[in-house]
């Protein structure tokens, strides 16, 4: 508004003659039947209610967001101890087997030549069968 | 244009009610100012299918920019500015019409028939040798009445900017159309 002001007469100095601003006015005409705008507010309306359930799911899905945040930490953790508790487990199931095996086979596997040493000659064969057939 | 005693009250109690969530409160500005955000758009981007994409995208964008909206302002201007925005960014995609193209855009459906056709493809013929903004301008001005400061604000330029976009544009036309003086 300042600049119309400070030069009030510049602008219509040089205005155009009224055919060329009909011409123009002619050319820019806008539809005249109230029937287009009527189907124009109605798709207008038709996109701001679907921006507006767009922003209402979009916010739906900004709380699922942060709820997602939170359960994947949530996952993570436990994940991760579940893998700790699951190492841990198979550490302490090896040794267990591991010690149940000398436990349980050494004494038996180390008699056996023992057995066998001090036995005779002859019989020596007949322990040696008897052992494998035991087993 | 922005002084709120001169604000309709029917304007200002339906911006109020759509800042505050009522769609159909939303709809009767729609209603309102649909034709003159339609003038803004048609003025840059010409043609009429534009026009009408640059208008339905300014509304959908100043109803999600409601909450940002001073109430105690004319809603029009404000909206104008946002149509004009979405008017330039169609026009930046779309990139250079082709004269032919502005040419048909021009020969609007909506024109009075009984008009010379001729006439009509002389204008149409200078419009298309005329800056886009320079087109713009003139047609906001002489044909809207917007002053050049508001369609500076709308176009994004300085007041003078336009004022001297409209007295080029006006030389080149009168040139270009001398001899349809009346």
């Amino acid at each position: 508004m300042t600049d119309e002001l400070k030069f009030p007469e510049r602008s219509n100095r040089d205005a155009l003659a009224e055919p060329l601003v009909r011409l123009l006015r002619d050319a820019y005409a806008p539809p005249g039947a109230e029937a287009y705008w009527h189907g124009l507010e109605q798709r207008i309306l038709a996109r701001t209610s679907v921006a507006n359930f767009a922003t209402a799911d979009g916010q739906w899905w900004s709380v699922l967001g942060g709820w997602a945040q939170a359960g994947l930490v949530a996952a993570a953790a436990i994940f991760a101890l579940a893998g700790a508790l699951n190492q841990r487990f198979n550490a302490s199931e090896s040794q267990f087997v591991y010690e149940s095996v000398l436990q349980q086979n050494t004494p038996e596997v180390l008699s056996a030549p023992t057995d066998l040493l001090a036995a005779p000659e002859g019989s020596r064969s007949d322990a040696t069968l008897i052992y494998v057939l035991s087993h | 244009m922005n002084d709120p005693a001169r604000i309709p009250h029917e304007e200002r109690a339906l911006a109020e009610a759509a800042r505050a969530g009522d769609h159909d409160a939303f709809a009767g500005l729609v209603r309102l100012h649909q034709r003159r955000a339609y003038l803004v758009a048609r003025a840059i981007v010409t043609v009429h299918e534009d026009a009408e994409d640059a208008v339905q995208d300014g509304f959908v964008r100043a109803y999600q920019a409601l909450d940002r909206f001073d109430p105690r302002q004319a809603f029009g201007p404000w909206l104008n500015r946002i149509v004009a925005n979405a008017a330039l960014d169609l026009a930046r995609r779309r990139k250079v019409r082709s004269t032919e193209e502005l040419h048909d855009a021009l020969q609007s459906p909506f024109r009075d028939p009984g008009e010379d056709a001729e006439l009509r493809t002389r204008l149409a013929d200078a419009l298309a040798e005329l800056p886009e903004r320079a087109r713009s301008v003139i047609v906001m001005h002489d044909l809207e009445g917007f002053t050049h400061v508001e369609i500076g604000e709308m176009l994004g330029i300085p007041g003078g900017t336009a004022r001297s976009d409209l007295h080029h544009a006006r030389q080149k036309l009168r040139v270009l159309l001398k001899d349809l003086r009346g």
